[in-house]
């Protein structure tokens, strides 16, 4: 592990670790002392790895996710993208995708797309290229041009991954993103992820309490528990991939889910 | 019903109206020297567009309400945001400032006049400082109307702070901030006829009080008339801009 410290490229083999979280803890300031939240939790990502992390109501996912995008400080322990710590975002390492699709509704699906872009002041010329693309990957060719408002709640996320995707970030992080989306909407965004997934070779670290979704998409599950929030399980998805609809009813697909399962109820 | 419909309807009751202003004084149903005949008082519309006096009075008039919209509206909306952003200023400031709001402005006149007369600055300062609370309560729903989720998407991707700003709650409160302005400017030009109507040697609002005072009704309707175009001339101007603004409001 020693030599990923001096890593200094962005992209880098497989095998590497693309996070390393050590001994991470936190807790809530409240008006009756400190709420603990996490709990020396440790976990490494590698890289192109879809990695889902499941865990009870409140058990402090959403806030785990945070600090790794370096949008909330954790009081102890560290976390290491591509060998350098996160303390503030960094959008050339880590692109966040959240639970509302929360697109600028004064912007077009296109211009949503380029707002990291026009942040940096990239020339106007690639990024209405680099934006066009992101569009294209997304499957919403046509509907640039669209307010959020005009656009469905899955087209929504869409753009929203997209614009996650348009700085080119190794890292992807998804804070239950299809949690807003209707069953079948949400199976169908489940399969595009992993399609957009396959093509882009992100590593992802993907929130949800669903424990099908984490099955289906995942090659890797962490179990958190109920407040305040530990790794308690870590269960290798050996699903062949190409996922297809077909291994949810399968008895290897019901073992891993209600695997999973078990180890929530015994945690909360 | 149709759009055609309700146009025509409103038309209609609009003729109605200016029919009977015409006719039943005209015919001794109304007393013509209540309520002048909406020709006649077209006529001095006319007669008093022409006069220098007008003339002066409109553009005095004119530069009180726009001096006291340019304190008014920066001062309120900086006020507004400082209270909405800072919790700090926020607990101490914004009870008293959500009283004083509640309370009707006009019975302060009488102290605007002993500090500043009865000229210019008095009409300037009083209708600036009714208008100060209107935006200052409008700028702190502004703020609170941009949501939290834009702002962090925004962290996310590394805005600085002048971005957030500038990307993210500028546009966020454009609505609310249009409207804002539309409703300090009913409310600033209200204040600076209050007070011109109060005591004044200039202004229209003086030459309508001493018209009503003085039963020239005729002059007194013309004025009226004359106001209330330019009122609505500048709220519906507002409105149309709020409206191309409002395709993305959800």
């Amino acid at each position: 592990m020693q030599h990923v410290a001096h890593v200094t490229e962005l992209h880098s083999r497989p095998g590497e670790a693309a996070i390393e979280v050590a001994h991470l803890s936190h807790a809530y300031a409240s008006a009756d002392g400190d709420v603990p939240a996490l709990d020396d939790i440790s976990m490494t990502v590698g890289v192109g790895r879809f990695v889902v992390i499941v865990g009870p109501s409140g058990c402090g996912k959403t806030s785990l996710l945070m600090m790794l995008a370096g949008l909330r400080a954790q009081r102890e322990g560290t976390i290491l993208c591509y060998g350098r710590p996160i303390r503030d975002p960094d959008p050339q390492r880590v692109g966040v995708i959240f639970q509302e699709a929360s697109l600028f509704p004064w912007l077009t699906a296109l211009d949503n797309i380029e707002f990291p872009l026009s942040l940096r002041g990239a020339p106007r010329e690639d990024r209405r290229r680099r934006t066009a693309a992101m569009l294209t990957l997304v499957g919403l060719d046509g509907f640039g041009a669209r307010y959020p408002h005009e656009l469905s709640g899955g087209m929504k996320q869409r753009v929203s991954i997209a614009r996650g995707l348009v700085q080119d970030p190794p890292v992807l992080l998804m804070d239950e993103p299809f949690a807003a989306l209707d069953e079948q909407t949400r199976m169908t965004m489940g399969h595009e992820l992993l399609r957009i997934w396959s093509a882009t070779r992100k590593t992802v670290v993907f929130v949800t309490h669903s424990l099908t979704e984490a099955v289906y998409l995942a090659d890797e599950v962490l179990v958190m528990s109920a407040r305040p929030g530990r790794i308690i399980d870590r269960i290798e998805i050996t699903l062949p991939r190409p996922r297809t609809y077909e291994m949810m009813a399968t008895d290897v697909f019901g073992r891993l889910r209600d695997r999973i399962w078990q180890q929530i109820r015994k945690a909360s | 019903m149709s759009r055609t419909q309700i146009i025509l309807t409103r038309l209609a009751l609009l003729a109605l109206v200016l029919g009977a202003w015409e006719l039943l004084p005209r015919n001794g149903v109304i007393n013509p020297l209540l309520l002048p005949p909406l020709g006649d008082v077209l006529t001095m519309l006319g007669e008093l567009l022409g006069r220098p006096q007008v003339h002066d009075a409109l553009a005095t008039t004119a530069a009180e309400v726009l001096v006291a919209f340019l304190i008014a509206v920066p001062l309120g909306a900086t006020i507004g945001v400082l209270i909405a952003e800072n919790d700090y200023l926020g607990d101490i400031f914004k009870p008293i400032l959500f009283y004083v709001f509640s309370v009707p402005k006009s019975i302060f006149l009488p102290m605007f006049i002993l500090v500043f007369g009865i000229g210019f600055q008095q009409k300037v300062a009083y209708a600036a400082f009714t208008t100060t609370f209107v935006v200052l309560m409008s700028a702190t729903a502004a703020v609170e109307s941009v949501r939290a989720d834009h702002v962090l998407v925004a962290r996310s991707y590394g805005a600085t702070r002048g971005q957030i700003l500038w990307r993210v709650y500028v546009p966020s409160m454009m609505p609310i901030l249009l409207e804002t302005l539309r409703i300090a400017m009913i409310f600033n030009f209200t204040g600076v006829m209050i007070a011109e109507m109060y005591a004044s040697r200039t202004g229209i609002g003086h030459l309508i009080a001493s018209w009503g005072e003085n039963f020239q009704m005729r002059q007194l309707f013309a004025g009226v008339i004359l106001l209330a175009t330019m009122a609505i001339l500048f709220n519906e101007a507002v409105r149309f801009l709020e409206a191309r603004c409002s395709t993305w409001r959800t």
